[in-house]
């Protein structure tokens, strides 16, 4: 079985506005769909987790480092001059991934499992794998892009 | 009132954490079920405790099961806070004795609305 016809860039945006809106910005419309022409995410951190059902896929979330700090700040409820720890950075972005990939998770039509999610400024592998789908989102301006994979 | 807030994200934790506090929960924090389990058995006594269910060590549905074949932790209520938004993922988590299930994204307000439904916002909070 594949994912395909089972997700689609509608419903990976309006779960990634939702995730946003409730736990990240407080409020809808800080997540938006890019609408700036091309975008380029200069040294990017990835987030990432696999679904395990018939379909096995990954939903991988890639951000500008500077953006996924900004990202744990406001999940985290910090300041602008206090320093996000890259722990902290790391938890927050992966929780992030998380969330969206459970929220995806739930569209299939049978039970899977959620890996744990991973974090890292390489990309995961992605030999023999294809991408499904793939949305470009600005959140507060800046580059977000979250893609499905079908390994 | 007190609050055992259990998740393997500490960014999670801390969300629910300052959330709870905001309502005038006293709360503690464990990264896992047997984290959980160990506060406990240490003689910890919570009113509330929210769960994640994708955990290293003990999950949070195995942390339900265990929390409710005790009978000296029975006053404590259960509320998975989960990405799990399955229906059958919901009725097994219920089944094994947690009283609410929250699925992750949440708002503040659907929070407080779980807990004044379960009538466990603390007395000052309360308008």
């Amino acid at each position: 079985m594949s994912a395909i016809g089972i997700f689609d860039s509608v419903q990976l945006t309006a779960i990634a506005e939702e995730v946003f809106a409730a736990m990240v910005d407080g409020e809808p419309g800080l997540l938006l769909p890019w609408w700036d022409g091309p975008a380029t995410v200069t040294d990017p951190l990835h987030a990432w987790v696999d679904l395990h059902a018939s379909y096995t896929g990954r939903v991988l979330l890639t951000t500008d480092a500077a953006t996924a700090d900004d990202l744990a700040r406001a999940l985290l409820g910090m300041d602008a001059a206090e320093v996000v720890s890259e722990a902290d950075l790391v938890d927050a972005f992966g929780e992030v991934a998380n969330v969206v990939g459970g929220n995806l998770k739930a569209l299939l039509p049978e039970q899977g499992k959620l890996t744990m999610p991973l974090v890292s400024r390489q990309p995961p592998s992605h030999e023999g794998a294809f991408q499904l789908d793939e949305v470009l989102l600005a959140w507060r301006g800046r580059p977000l892009v979250i893609s499905v994979w079908n390994l | 009132m007190k609050a055992l807030v259990v998740d393997d994200s500490r960014t999670m934790r801390r969300i629910v954490a300052r959330i709870l506090q905001d309502l005038g929960y006293e709360t503690d924090e464990a990264g896992d079920g047997q984290q959980a389990i160990d506060l406990l058995e240490a003689g910890e006594v919570y009113d509330l405790a929210c769960i994640d269910w994708n955990m290293p060590v003990m999950d949070g549905l195995e942390f339900v099961m265990a929390a409710r074949a005790r009978t000296d932790w029975r006053a404590m209520t259960l509320m998975m806070v989960t990405t799990e938004a399955e229906h059958g993922q919901i009725v097994r988590a219920l089944a094994a004795g947690a009283h609410e299930y929250m699925i992750k994204p949440f708002t503040p307000d659907a929070i407080r609305d779980k807990l004044e439904l379960l009538g466990l916002i603390p007395a000052e909070e309360t308008v």
